[in-house]
């Protein structure tokens, strides 16, 4: 059939102002969430996250834009927001950490109030730990039994066969770190929330993990936010000494046998806050951030006066060791209203690569396979 | 320069009644809480916000949240953009809101009551007695609004939820005074109080939570004033005082803090035109702040006085031009003059056409919690200092017969503001934000307006469109791995539409209002965004009036097309609801 030309013109014009409204009138047919603008990755192709190194983007607190991203070493390739990608929904708001256990990854998300629990290979959710009070970090007793620590005054014990919640711990304070020593959790408590001040009473609490009792503590510094154990079974604990400088930071070298601090390191420098102490595989050199990355020999007799990765104004937030490579991975947080970058560096501070990060890249997941 | 002064119907959302009547765009982090206002571009804390001339803006925070205004407490809206609000006050570099209340002379009484009933168990009272005689007037206003606020929405998860701990309640009452003298002398008394307790819901991620987040506002603001206007001259004098009052608490945290701010706020004005196109305008303002916030440690006061002329001179009758200085002394100390220089030329007699330029450097001061929040405040900011130039032309007109009036403006501005104060985190320290000089801005952008009233057989239609397109971007970035430069700030849209369509007949209304918002980023990146929107709303409502009585039926229809949408990232918005208000009055006027 012939179209008269006007009429094409005319249907033409009509299309044309039909798109127009169409681009304005779009918008009311998906729901308005936010989105990104162009995903830095267009990988389509299935690819199994098994060897994956994930970095857990907290995202900006009541955001509700924590992500996860994972570095694929032998792909050479970064793929972002995996669990958005895998569940068709955001993980939540702040994650704050992940595990592995079993091939199956288990996600903090603090102000979600819940964890997220994926298979580690397509990070599709197998189920949700929910009814928690704003949890941080997480740690395996045994194969069926894990422990949470909350802000709210308590440690979540978990049943990792059925994956809920089998029993509480009452504590006073809140609860951060956790390191299994023999048949104990160590657990650190920084004190009450509410109180950021001199009266905060840290302790290191230690729970028999087979009555779930906690039979002892010890006293330590303000805000003992990490803890590791090295070769000789020693146990470090970095006290932040509180984000406003309530008390010099300090690192101690705990024997928990005897339960007593056998060393104490004081950081002279005022006005900033070591955090993320780690160990390397081999269990004999310390690392931790304090505007950027020291390295320290467990056997050293003074804390290191000059850092071995400068932060170079960047935001220095995530730190972890590689557990075979003991390659050095750390993240830049920016202003925390950008995303992020991650850099791997080897054992002695040299620069190996850069990768994109989420938002507020916080903490780093090395796969089950690759780890001790 | 530019300023509007506009006489809001009974409405309850203010937010709405400003984007209606202007470019500003309001970033609303849900039903009943806060909602912040963007000038130009500029953050919520370069608006500033007054009642009657006097700020509202807390001295703690730099900023005041609309969702604590209740309109039916107002009786107009005036609104100065830019470089216009240096006569008012320093460092609003987006520009002034006004809300007034004025007498009407002509009043010998008027009562209105008025009850709405809305979705999600909103329930607003308000009662106004105005009443007087040519030379003394009274006004008591009295507000009333409770709401459950239980919108449905879908969560993170995509379950279909009911907002939890949304409630709030807020209450307001007013009496003014105003008496005048001989023609040439006004007496006012004013005092306002106003109360809210509003629950903060949790966000759509932050899921199964316990825990109850609320504040608690109390505000007594009180002024008297005195005008006097003669030959040649004019006086103002006024006084005021703010008293404001909050209580922030937090279950999940076992926070709970409470802060008290006091402001002594003063003006003097005096206006000497005796020389033929020359108008003087010397005047002094002092304010004296005082806090006492469980966040800071121990109480902390500020003074500013402020010393300003404006001259305004016309060359002749097409070219005027304006000229204002400012000189801000704080606590004694001395800071950088703020000049604004304008001029306006009217090209026509016949047509009302007008074209204006304006220049200025203006200066905003640290907030106080800027300078002592416990543990992070900085006392070694320095202000903020913006340079802005703005270039416009309005062209009204009106058809001989009356039927056609049409207003229509259109202006470009650009804005550059150089240490412009951010909270970051700090480096090796990053649990501790503290705010620094960090970010430059330069904010450019268009603004246009076009209004048609039409009276035609009856009908009154009235067409309203307001646009904006800005481009406001960071200009500086912290270091060599910062991804902000010449990004869009966040959440500041580039394109914002406002068209309000109203058809008036047989004392019938129908009010037809459509909002477009384009993307808002979220990150200084913009790699991530929240998608653009558009919204419709309607009113429609019958006035019936018999003999002094008046009697009105209004039903109001939110979000018209029942879009799932969020304005700010995970705070949920509500779908389609409505309102019922029922209003009754009687007024008695002069003969």
């Amino acid at each position: 059939m012939k179209i008269p030309t006007p009429l094409i013109h005319r249907y033409i014009l009509y299309t044309k102002l039909l798109l127009f409204f169409g681009l304005i009138a779009s918008c009311t047919k998906d729901p308005v969430r936010e989105v990104t603008v162009s995903p830095p990755d267009t990988t389509t192709v299935p690819v199994s996250y098994k060897n994956g190194i994930f970095i857990i983007n907290e995202g900006n607190y009541n955001w509700g834009n924590a992500s996860v991203s994972v570095i694929l070493p032998d792909k050479n390739l970064v793929i972002q927001d995996i669990f958005q990608k895998a569940n068709s929904r955001s993980l939540g708001d702040v994650a704050e950490s992940m595990k592995i256990k079993n091939n199956l990854g288990y996600l903090i998300v603090n102000n979600s109030n819940r964890i997220e629990v994926v298979t580690v290979d397509n990070f599709k959710s197998l189920t949700t730990i929910p009814g928690l009070n704003s949890p941080r970090f997480m740690e395996f007793v045994d194969s069926t039994k894990a422990y949470i620590t909350n802000l709210q005054k308590n440690i979540t014990v978990i049943d990792l066969r059925s994956n809920t919640i089998s029993k509480v711990i009452k504590t006073a304070t809140w609860t951060e770190n956790l390191l299994k020593y023999d048949r104990y959790m160590l657990v650190t408590s920084i004190g009450k929330f509410s109180d950021p001040t001199s009266d905060r009473v840290p302790v290191v609490y230690v729970i028999d993990t087979q009555t779930d009792q906690i039979i002892d503590s010890i006293l330590t510094g303000k805000e003992p936010i990490g803890m590791v154990i090295d070769k000789k079974q020693k146990v470090w604990v970095l006290c932040s000494g509180g984000y406003d400088n309530f008390e010099q930071p300090s690192l101690l070298r705990i024997n928990p046998e005897l339960r007593i601090i056998e060393k104490k390191f004081t950081f002279t420098e005022i006005g900033k806050v070591p955090s993320k102490l780690c160990i390397n595989p081999t269990g004999d050199t310390l690392y931790y951030l304090n505007g950027g990355v020291y390295m320290m020999a467990v056997s050293a007799s003074a804390l290191p006066s000059q850092s071995l990765i400068p932060s170079e104004g960047r935001l220095l937030y995530g730190l972890a060791i590689h557990p075979l490579t003991g390659h050095i991975f750390v993240s830049d947080a920016k202003d925390y209203v950008q995303n992020g970058t991650a850099y791997q560096y080897n054992h002695t501070g040299t620069l190996l690569k850069e990768f994109q990060t989420g938002r507020i890249p916080g903490s780093f997941c090395f796969s089950e396979s690759k780890s001790k | 320069m530019d300023s509007g002064l506009f006489i809001p119907n009974l409405r309850s959302d203010l937010s709405r009644i400003i984007s209606e009547h202007s470019t500003i765009f309001i970033k609303s982090y849900g039903n009943g809480t806060l909602a912040t206002p963007s000038f130009r571009g500029t953050s919520a804390q370069h608006t500033q916000v007054e009642w009657n001339g006097i700020s509202l803006n807390s001295p703690m925070l730099g900023q005041m949240d609309f969702s604590q205004v209740p309109v039916s407490q107002f009786d107009g809206l005036e609104i100065l953009y830019g470089a216009a609000g240096i006569a008012r006050t320093s460092g609003a570099f987006g520009g002034i809101v006004d809300l007034i209340t004025m007498p009407d002379w002509n009043n010998r009484i008027n009562v209105l009551a008025s009850q709405s009933i809305g979705s999600f168990s909103i329930y607003t009272t308000n009662l106004n007695l105005c009443f007087g005689s040519e030379k003394l007037q009274s006004h008591t206003k009295w507000n009333f609004t409770s709401a459950q606020n239980d919108f449905p929405f879908t969560n993170n998860n995509g379950v279909e939820v009911k907002q939890e701990n949304a409630s709030y309640y807020q209450y307001g009452l007013s009496q003014e005074l105003f008496w005048k003298f001989k023609n040439r002398h006004l007496f006012s008394a004013k005092v306002w109080l106003s109360e809210d307790n509003r629950n903060l819901p949790p966000t759509t991620s932050n899921l199964d939570t316990n825990k109850t987040e609320k504040i608690h506002d109390r505000a007594v603001r009180a002024v008297l004033e005195y005008k006097l206007v003669d030959k040649g001259y004019n006086l103002l004098i006024r006084s005021a005082l703010n008293d404001q009052y909050m209580n922030y608490s937090n279950s999940t945290i076992d926070m709970n803090s409470v802060h008290q701010t006091y402001s002594w706020i003063n003006r003097i004005r005096f206006t000497w035109s005796k020389i033929k196109n020359l108008k003087i305008k010397p005047g002094i303002d002092f304010t004296y702040d005082w806090v006492r916030s469980d966040d800071y440690s121990g109480r902390k006061t500020r003074s500013l006085t402020s010393l300003f002329v404006e001259l305004n001179y016309s060359f002749n009758k097409h070219f005027h031009s304006s000229l204002v200085l400012r000189e801000d002394i704080i606590d004694f100390s001395l800071n950088p003059l703020i000049a604004a220089l304008g001029v306006e030329y009217k090209p026509f007699n016949k047509y009302n056409f007008m074209l204006n330029l304006n220049l200025a450097r203006n200066y905003r001061y640290p907030t106080l919690n800027d300078l002592y929040w416990q543990g992070a405040g900085n006392p070694d900011l320095k202000p903020e200092l913006s340079y802005s130039t703005e270039a416009g032309t309005t062209f009204n007109w009106e058809s001989k017969n009356k039927i056609v009036y049409l207003e229509s403006n259109i202006t470009g501005y650009y804005t550059w503001l150089y240490d412009m104060i951010t909270w970051s985190p700090v480096e090796g320290n990053s649990a501790l934000f503290k705010p620094e000089n960090i970010d430059e801005i330069h904010a450019r952008g268009i603004e246009a307006g076009l209004n048609l009233l039409l009276r035609i057989s009856g009908f009154t239609i009235g067409w309203k469109n307001n646009y904006h397109f800005c481009r406001s971007t960071y200009e500086k970035a912290n270091s060599t791995y910062d991804q902000k430069i010449g990004k869009q700030q966040i959440y500041i849209p580039e394109n914002t539409l406002n068209s309000t369509l109203s058809i008036e007949k047989w004392k019938f209304f129908l009010n037809y209002n459509f909002f477009y918002v384009s993307a808002r980023y979220t990150g200084k990146d913009n790699l991530t965004m929240m998608p653009g929107y558009n919204l419709s709303n309607i009113i429609f409502g019958k006035n019936i009036t018999l003999k002094n009585f008046i009697l009105s039926l209004q039903l109001d229809i939110n979000n018209l097309f029942d879009l799932d949408y969020q304005s700010v990232a995970s705070r949920p918005m509500p779908g389609i609801n409505y309102s019922i208000t029922v209003k009754l009055g009687f007024s008695g006027t002069k003969n």
